[in-house]
């Protein structure tokens, strides 16, 4: 699955972001399929913005994303909704769990969403070991902690088939060890896809081999 | 696709409102029960009415005349029909048969035998034989033959019976004597005059006049007429349904009448017909409202869990999925709603015909296959109509 940018600004943050040079903005950029790229970005820079754009939850923009050579708007809703399924997975910034589900039934609602799921239960109880968090399967998301949210997501978006694994921030809230076995599981599950992913951080960092480097 | 339900019933809860979606339900019960109601009562008196085994001879006789009003008395001519008017009764969608009623336009003179010393100026008419409801081998008359056969109204006889004889201390006569009677009928021009022996053959029902051969009059007309062609001012048809209100209507606008008696069931009829729309009427009214609440209801469950749609839809659940989901949440109880209406019906149904059947009328104790077809009508608008605000509004959020 190919993604791609052209001239691609955000409308809110043009005037500011003209006047720097940027890797990404207004700037034609292919993603090619199965690398791991890096986007850093210093705060304010529309770094989530851009990740909202490229999984078009956000329309406020100039230029084009091309999907498969198709630009976001030509896809239909019901069309949106099997890419989601099946081709592009997310890890938002702010999570987005349901406070009504437990934490196995956020992640069970992701992987049931295809009739087929792609991972079994046994997948799921083995990445949450992984990540430490099998204790808190059980639990309303609304009592666990960010961190535990963060991890619960992280297993959310790898419940399913995808091509692409945009991150924004995922390891905001984990220390270092968990850091690391979050990485482990996200470089081999994509791995076993042929999937890359975009991850866009603040800072530098060393939690991947990447492929491509790019300031936002 | 029913883990994935099961997780969507605990994010969209169907739950808020649960009264005023009973509510809907309740109504929807009622207005679908009166719709089946209406076209169950108008299935079941067409049975009995058209009915094989209700038969009561439906097909009727009418005679029609115009009404005698005081504008038009004393001008013979303006009780005649036109031969338009004649045309347009034919042209009637409820006249089976049409005959006219010629009159006879020489003197009549009638005698009877022996020392009865009862002597009367009379009249006949004829009319077509199909239109009689006497059947006798002696009925006919050729030319040269000196006995008419003669058909009387049985009223005739009874008001002789029971009004004249009693009052004036005569005997009562029998059908059958009168039958046996040679009368002896003079038929004149005022010139010229003929003897002949008058027959009574038979009593008639359905037409309260003295009828003759058919084959008689126009010879007699011919020979004896005064008057060149007498208009035609009774005429009779056949009708399948004396009932059938455009029959009763047609005959009001035109100033026509026969024998109402023959009309009232008619207005029992209307009666019913009316109660029937009404009962039906109420019943879309109510169907109508059922299904605003529904809309509304389904409107209220969207919009209190838009946050939710947004997320779930933005994880990937595609509309059509949230589609089903919230359909699946409603279409079961409609089912439900049709069925117990449908079995309610029956219920009703096998209760009427059992009563009925005490009153020798036959109707089926099954409900008719209007029934079915209006109960699927009604469920099918009433899932078109959430299907579209279903989608409408999952559009809407998604």
């Amino acid at each position: 699955m190919q993604i791609q940018i052209q001239h691609l600004l955000p409308i809110p943050l043009k005037d500011k972001l003209l006047q720097r040079t940027s890797g990404i903005w207004n700037q034609d950029v292919s993603f090619s399929p199965g690398s791991f790229v890096k986007i850093k970005a210093p705060s304010g820079t529309g770094k989530t913005t851009l990740v909202h754009y490229l999984y078009h939850i956000r329309y406020d923009y100039t230029g084009t994303v091309l999907v498969n050579n198709r630009p976001w708007p030509s896809y239909n809703k019901n069309e949106l909704a099997t890419m989601r399924q099946q081709q592009i997975s997310i890890i938002f910034q702010d999570l987005r769990l349901f406070e009504q589900l437990s934490a196995v039934e956020n992640i069970n609602l992701k992987r049931v969403m295809l009739p087929n799921p792609y991972c079994s239960p046994e997948k799921i109880r083995e990445m949450a070991a992984r990540l430490n968090v099998t204790h808190v399967l059980q639990q309303s998301s609304k009592t666990l902690s960010y961190g535990e949210r963060q991890r619960i997501a992280i297993i959310r978006a790898l419940s399913q088939p995808f091509q692409w694994l945009l991150m924004d921030e995922p390891f905001s809230h984990l220390d270092e060890e968990n850091t690391r076995r979050a990485a482990n599981l996200i470089a081999e599950e994509c791995k076993a896809r042929n999937a890359g992913f975009i991850l866009t951080d603040l800072d530098d960092d060393q939690h991947f081999s990447y492929d491509v480097h790019y300031q936002l | 696709m029913r883990p994935f339900f099961e997780l969507l019933k605990k994010i969209i809860h169907t739950g808020i409102g649960k009264s005023r979606f009973l509510m809907a339900s309740v109504g929807l019960g009622i207005a679908m029960l009166l719709i089946l109601v209406a076209i169950q009562v108008h299935s079941n008196f067409n049975q009995l009415l058209y009915s094989a085994k209700n038969q009561n001879e439906t097909a009727d006789f009418l005679v029609i005349n115009k009404k005698i009003t005081n504008a038009i008395m004393g001008q013979s001519g303006k009780s005649a029909f036109t031969p338009e008017e004649i045309d347009r009764i034919k042209a009637q969608p409820f006249v089976q048969s049409f005959g006219l009623i010629t009159s006879s336009r020489f003197k009549v003179v009638v005698q009877a035998p022996g020392d009865l010393h009862f002597a009367t100026d009379m009249f006949f008419e004829s009319v077509a034989d199909s239109f009689l409801d006497v059947k006798n081998d002696d009925w006919k008359w050729n030319t040269g033959d000196r006995t008419i056969p003669i058909i009387l109204p049985s009223d005739f006889l009874n008001l002789y019976n029971f009004g004249f004889s009693l009052s004036q201390d005569l005997p009562q006569i029998s059908q059958e004597t009168v039958k046996a009677l040679p009368l002896q009928v003079v038929i004149s021009n005022n010139i010229t005059q003929e003897p002949f022996i008058g027959q009574v053959v038979g009593f008639s029902d359905r037409i309260s006049s003295f009828l003759v051969p058919a084959s008689f009059m126009s010879w007699a007309n011919d020979k004896y007429g005064t008057t060149r062609e007498a208009p035609t001012s009774r005429v009779i048809i056949k009708t399948p349904d004396p009932s059938n209100p455009t029959l009763v209507k047609f005959l009001e606008d035109n100033g026509y009448t026969t024998n109402l008696d023959k009309l009232k069931f008619s207005k029992t009829r209307l009666i019913v017909q009316t109660i029937v729309s009404v009962i039906g009427f109420f019943g879309l009214i109510l169907l109508l409202f059922a299904m605003l609440v529904f809309s509304m209801f389904i409107q209220l469950i969207i919009a209190s869990c838009k946050r939710e749609i947004q997320l779930l839809v933005m994880l990937g659940t595609a509309p059509r999925q949230l589609k089903r989901y919230l359909l699946k949440q409603f279409v079961p109880l409609y089912i439900i709603i049709g069925c117990v209406c449908v079995l309610l019906l029956a219920g009703l149904q096998y209760m009427t015909a059992v009563v009925l059947a005490k009153h020798d009328m036959v109707v089926s104790i099954w409900p008719g296959p209007g029934v079915f077809a209006g109960t699927v009508l009604v469920l099918g608008l009433v899932y078109i109509v959430n299907l579209l605000t279903v989608s409408r509004y999952v559009n809407k959020e998604s």
